[in-house]
């Protein structure tokens, strides 16, 4: 019973955390669900458009929202602007000799930190991007002979710009892997848009306003929680078909792994979570789906990307809908 | 104003080319065909056609612009009623009125009929089909309406409209679905149109090489090949008609086709008991076999009525009847309206190829007796009945064929022609009597006939008077001193029946065969207010110096000539067909007559129970019987055992075996013996006491086979066989009747699986049964009236349903997708949600949506197809 009231309680917090999160970035509620998605499935968000669509002040305004304006108290957050010229040892560290103890020492970068902001990800060279790599997978990093164990709670969220735009170089097929979910930003609707530059003063100071809403023990008890996300033995098949579809579809050049498979059903159980439910329904299949699967596949071309994972996505949603609900056993 | 294009020029120019075009050559093809039957239509099939393609062409320009439908319509119908109510005033007579309101009728019929065709191939995607299923509906009403149906004419009539049909459907698709911007489109369409027109040519000439046997099949049923089953045995088409088992009957009309027989086989003798009143000249009288009272205007036919007022037919089956036994019908005389100047006349008939079932007499017969046929003439004559008649003092077969200088039947003329001018007016008569005997058809052709009835008849005064009137026209001369009419039984008119054929029979050819002479005679009698009738059957000749009173009747003696009432006399026959000049009318050999001496003392009626062919005994179930020709109905049937030893056996259809008579065959057993003769009944006898009193066994002369049971059940097979064959409209119907069954189906479809769905929905049920069929139901309803959910998640779709229609669709979704997908049990609040929902979402849905848009979403197929199929991977 004590249990039941600490779920409910953190599901609400979620709910006033989204709620708080809109006071600064307006209509984009479905990016928010999706950000606290990766974050309760204990993965890294990629964001996606063009500069001046809200990115960082999203990232900046989730990561006040669950640290607090002191890094004390709350979760510890960090801010990196990857540049062409970024190397390796500007994230993770490095070495430099202590003239003290006349040793090396071991100098932490910024990775060591609860809650990262890698802006502009795609800006840094492959050598910088792949430096992520083992962080993001496994929560440590080994330099030389030692391994540094990261903070328990790491969550990244990293931007980039439009592969297409100049100076960008793309990401490695593993780093996209590695993150969880990747959202297409967005222009806001023209209503949004008109309040937005109409209060633009106010949502500045909004954002200075932004106060804490959610511990990092309750994100650890949520993440806890999201194992327990009751998923129907039909949800998970419906998974398996969704994976199996992708590799076997004409245009599709390299389908989902296994290891999507799984991101894919952490991804639904946290997304259920954060919809105040306890269970994944149909509704959460179709919602996360395009979000955890496309930046997964390879496609032949792009009529290709803009419909293949969609008719997927529709057939297996169809099954889903008219599926005849099973007496309980 | 600015009037917006739906169609491009290019599209507009497609259409009359390709749809268009074909469309009005079926069209003046159709209204050629539709000329020959319809008499209303007066062979102008050119203007018509006209009419259709004006039509149709400005329709198609037409609704190229955004124009709508109903409106346009209405305002062309007003224009109708303008145009309509000004020809009414500027007309002058009312014979003028009237033709120049039919001739705009059809041209309204026509325009507008071609102006909805042009709409439904300018805007409506499935006209196409509708139009083609209409065409050939009318086209097999036209050849249901045709009597001689060859197997050419029954593919001139189906093959333009099925090609066209399938042209149409095809064209009309290729046309909408072409892009007008992308060029070269004209060659495209001309391959397209190309190859479909090889192909069609290649299959439906493919299709009438294989089904040529079943065509000529079709063409037998129908009639229109009996010329080449009967080419050996006359003309082409004769006033009798070949059974299956070879007999012949009269045929079942005297439609005005083909010529007449020429067949010289013997087809009946009989006994006429009717002289004049010197008691020794014979006075012989036409046989009658049917009457042809009604016109059919439409096909230009006569039929007989099975309705016709005071019907006066009398028609038994002799082959029903027991020998002996006797069959009467008191209300033909009643039925005759003629009380003066009648008396009863019999006559015995021996048929040698009339059909068995066939009964013919002169009128009026009321009365018929099977007799048995004399034991040396069984070979030649199969079975013979007496009939008797109601028949007037001043009937006669004497009317055309005067025998110069015989100075009793000149005498008998004039003095019949006396007393027949008595009878001069119809006052009194019932009205629907006179009605329905007076009724012509009013146009314009028959009016020349009205006329010229007029003209030749302006002298006489009594019906009569007319009657002899008419004659004399058609036995009148010409100017060169020839024959005015002469008979011929190839009249050179077109075998189509058509509007104009007694016309041109009556003032330009003069040339026909009975039919014609007595279709013609008819009109001119029923113009003059004079009731009349068709008779059909044989002439009688009398050929016999030796034997008075006996007839021999040849096939060529069928016959069909006019039946003339007079008020208190009733019918009299009239014939005025003239005689036929090449041939002779040289007397045939008269063989000797049947006639029967002996006296039947005994005739039983019953079924045989057993059959001893060695000792010639059988052994039969009495149910009726004669004796001393007085008749011993009875309701206890006694066994008799005859002695069959010197009795001959026969049948309808001539001699049998005694193996022929099987237990439960139906027999009548007839004996002349001596020793019945002492036996004479009194008059207390009754059928128990004269069973007793009989000899045992009782010698028997004449046992004849009614009908086994092996026969009757054939018999039944023939008929059903018959009946299928023939009915070949029928079938058509039906098949058109199923296809419009399956549409209406197609179309009820979406309306019954929501029914289905519904009625399952309301159902009480488990929580989770109940709330699948509830969403399952609301999900169908939705998408049917145009909201699909596609790729929507159900929240989603749930929210803009409930957005649009104020609903709390969402809040159940939402409960059922937690039904699904979850472990955790339903609160009492959601198990209340899921019962109370349904009935209110639905009514909710329904206030919004006009019943006319619900109706047409429901109409469509489509969307129902749409939510079954699954969705495929693309």
């Amino acid at each position: 019973m004590e249990q039941q009231i600490e779920i409910d309680q953190a599901l609400a917090n979620i709910q006033k955390l989204v709620d708080n999160i809109e006071t600064v970035i307006k209509g984009k509620r479905t990016q928010i669900q999706f950000i606290l998605t990766a974050l309760l499935a204990k993965g890294h968000i990629l964001m996606e458009d063009n500069p001046g669509t809200g990115k960082t002040v999203m990232a900046k305004t989730l990561a006040q929202s669950i640290s607090g304006r002191s890094n004390e108290s709350g979760v510890n957050f960090k801010r990196i602007q990857f540049t062409p010229d970024l190397l390796p040892m500007d994230l993770i560290g490095s070495h430099i000799f202590d003239d003290v103890k006349k040793e090396f020492i071991f100098k932490k970068g910024p990775l060591f930190c609860n809650v990262l902001l890698a802006d502009e990800i795609n800006r840094a060279s492959p050598k910088v991007q792949s430096a992520l790599l083992e962080c993001m997978a496994e929560n440590q990093i080994t330099m030389g002979e030692t391994t540094y164990k990261l903070e328990q709670l790491f969550f990244t969220i990293a931007t980039q710009n439009p592969v297409e735009m100049e100076g960008t170089y793309p990401l490695p097929a593993a780093q996209l892997d590695r993150f969880f979910i990747k959202i297409i930003f967005g222009y806001v609707d023209e209503e949004t848009e008109l309040s937005i530059y109409n209060n633009y003063l106010g949502i500045a100071d909004n954002l200075n306003n932004i106060h804490q809403v959610l511990s990092m023990e309750e994100i650890l008890f949520l993440q806890g929680e999201t194992e327990k996300v009751f998923v129907h033995e039909e949800i998970v098949k419906a998974v398996r078909n969704i994976v199996w579809d992708t590799r076997r579809h004409n245009d599709i050049v390299l389908g989902a792994s296994t290891r999507s498979g799984i991101t894919f059903l952490k991804c639904l159980k946290a997304f259920a979570l954060v919809n105040r439910r306890t269970f994944v329904t149909e509704d959460d299949v179709q919602t996360i789906t395009p979000a955890v699967l496309d930046h997964r596949l390879i496609y032949r071309n792009r009529d290709a990307k803009a419909k293949a994972l969609l008719s997927i996505l529709d057939k297996e949603m169809d099954r889903l809908g008219k599926m005849k609900i099973a007496e309980r056993a | 104003m600015q009037i917006g294009r739906i169609h491009s020029w290019k599209k507009v120019t497609a259409q009359i080319l390709l749809l268009a075009l074909p469309t009005i050559a079926l069209a003046f093809y159709l209204l050629w065909n539709v000329n020959q039957y319809y008499a209303v239509l007066k062979n102008e099939w050119f203007t018509q056609g006209w009419y259709f393609a004006t039509g149709i062409v400005t329709a198609l320009v037409f609704y190229g612009y955004r124009f709508r439908f109903i409106t346009t319509a209405a305002l062309l119908f007003l224009v109708y009623f303008g145009v309509y109510k000004l020809l009414g005033n500027i007309t002058v007579g009312e014979f003028d009125a009237f033709f120049v309101s039919v001739q705009f009728l059809i041209f309204t019929f026509l325009f507008s009929t071609a102006w909805i065709a042009g709409y439904g191939f300018s805007r409506s995607r499935y006209f196409t089909v509708f139009w083609s299923v209409f065409l050939l509906a009318l086209q097999i009403v036209v050849v249901s309406k045709t009597t001689d149906i060859t197997a050419s004419r029954l593919i001139l009539a189906f093959a333009p409209v099925l090609v066209y049909a399938f042209y149409i459907i095809y064209t009309a698709e290729l046309i909408r679905n072409m892009n007008e911007d992308e060029p070269g489109f004209a060659w495209f369409i001309t391959k397209r149109l190309t190859g479909f027109i090889a192909l069609a040519g290649i299959v439906l000439f493919s299709l009438l090489l294989l089904f040529q046997k079943e065509f000529k099949e079709i063409e037998k049923d129908w009639g229109g090949g009996q010329g080449k089953n009967n080419k050996d045995k006359g003309g082409k088409e004769s006033m009798t008609k070949q059974n299956k088992d070879g007999s012949i009957s009269n045929k079942d009309q005297t439609r005005l086709t083909g010529s007449l027989s020429k067949d010289k086989r013997l087809v009946f003798v009989a006994h006429l008991d009717s002289y004049f009143p010197d008691g020794k000249t014979p006075n012989p009288l036409y046989f009658t076999s049917t009457y042809y009272t009604k016109f059919d205007t439409l096909t230009q036919t006569f039929e007989t009525d099975e309705k016709m007022p005071f019907n006066d037919l009398f028609t038994p089956n002799p082959s029903k009847i027991p020998l002996y036994f006797t069959k009467s019908d008191s209300t033909v005389i009643k039925n005759t309206n003629a009380v003066l100047s009648r008396k009863v006349v019999s006559t015995d008939v021996y048929k040698v190829i009339l059909s068995p079932d066939e009964y013919i007499a002169p009128s009026t017969a009321f009365y018929c007796q099977p007799i048995p046929v004399e034991n040396e003439y069984k070979s030649q004559f199969k079975s013979a009945y007496r009939a008797k008649m109601w028949v007037s003092d001043l009937n006669s077969a004497y009317f055309i064929y005067n025998p110069a200088g015989n100075q009793q039947l000149l005498d008998f003329q004039q003095l019949r022609f006396e007393k027949l001018r008595e009878s001069n007016s119809y006052s009194g008569m019932d009205k629907k009597f006179m009605d329905y005997y007076t009724f012509m058809p009013k146009d314009e052709d028959y009016n020349r006939i009205r006329e010229l009835a007029q003209r030749i008849t302006k002298d006489a005064k009594t019906p009569v008077d007319k009657m002899i009137a008419i004659r004399d026209h058609f036995t009148s001369k010409d100017e060169f001193d020839q024959p005015l009419f002469k008979y011929s039984d190839n009249p050179g008119v077109p075998g189509i029946p058509s509007a104009s054929k007694l016309n041109y029979f009556l003032f330009e050819n003069r040339k026909g065969y009975c039919a014609y002479f007595a279709g013609a005679t008819l009109f001119m009698l029923r113009s003059l207010g004079i009731p009349s009738r068709i008779a059909a059957g044989f002439l009688t000749v009398d050929r016999s110096s030796k034997n008075p009173g006996w007839y021999w009747f040849y096939a060529d003696q069928a016959h069909a000539w006019v039946q003339l009432y007079f008020k208190g006399y009733g019918w009299i026959d009239f014939d005025t067909t003239v005689p036929d000049a090449n041939t002779q009318q040289s007397p045939q050999p008269d063989g000797t007559p049947p006639m029967n001496t002996q006296k039947a003392y005994l005739v039983a009626d019953g079924t045989a129970l057993t059959v001893d062919t060695v000792a010639k005994r059988v052994k039969m179930k009495v149910s009726k019987m004669l004796y001393h020709d007085q008749n011993y109905p009875t309701d206890q049937p006694a066994d008799l055992v005859l002695d069959v030893s010197i009795a001959s056996i026969t049948k309808d259809t001539g001699a049998a075996r005694l193996s022929d008579v099987k237990t439960g065959t139906n027999i009548v057993a007839v004996s002349y013996a001596e020793v019945l003769k002492n036996l004479a009944p009194t008059e207390i006898d009754s059928f128990g006491s004269i069973v007793k009193k009989l000899p045992k066994p009782v010698p028997i002369d004449e046992i004849k086979i009614m009908e086994t049971e092996q026969e009757k059940k054939e018999k039944k097979e023939l008929a059903a066989k018959q009946s299928k064959s023939v009915n070949w409209v029928n079938i058509l119907w039906i098949t058109l009747a199923v296809i419009g069954g399956f549409m209406i189906l197609l179309f009820s479809l979406p309306w019954l699986t929501w029914q289905y769905l519904h009625a399952k929905a309301k159902s009480n049920n488990s929580v989770r049964q109940k709330a699948y069929n509830i969403y399952n139901a609301s999900m169908y309803y939705l998408n049917q009236l145009g909201m699909p959910r596609d790729f929507k998640s159900p929240q989603q779709f749930a929210q803009d349903t409930d957005s649009r229609f104020n609903s709390s669709f969402n809040a159940f979704t939402n409960v059922y997708q937690k039904l699904k997908y979850s472990s955790i049990p339903l609160s009492e609040n959601e198990q209340t949600l899921v019962k109370n929902f349904y009935p209110g979402f639905i009514s909710q849905v329904r206030k919004q949506i006009p019943d006319k848009t619900r109706f047409s979403r429901f109409l469509n197929i489509y969307n129902t197809l749409h939510y079954f199929t699954k969705p495929k991977i693309t």
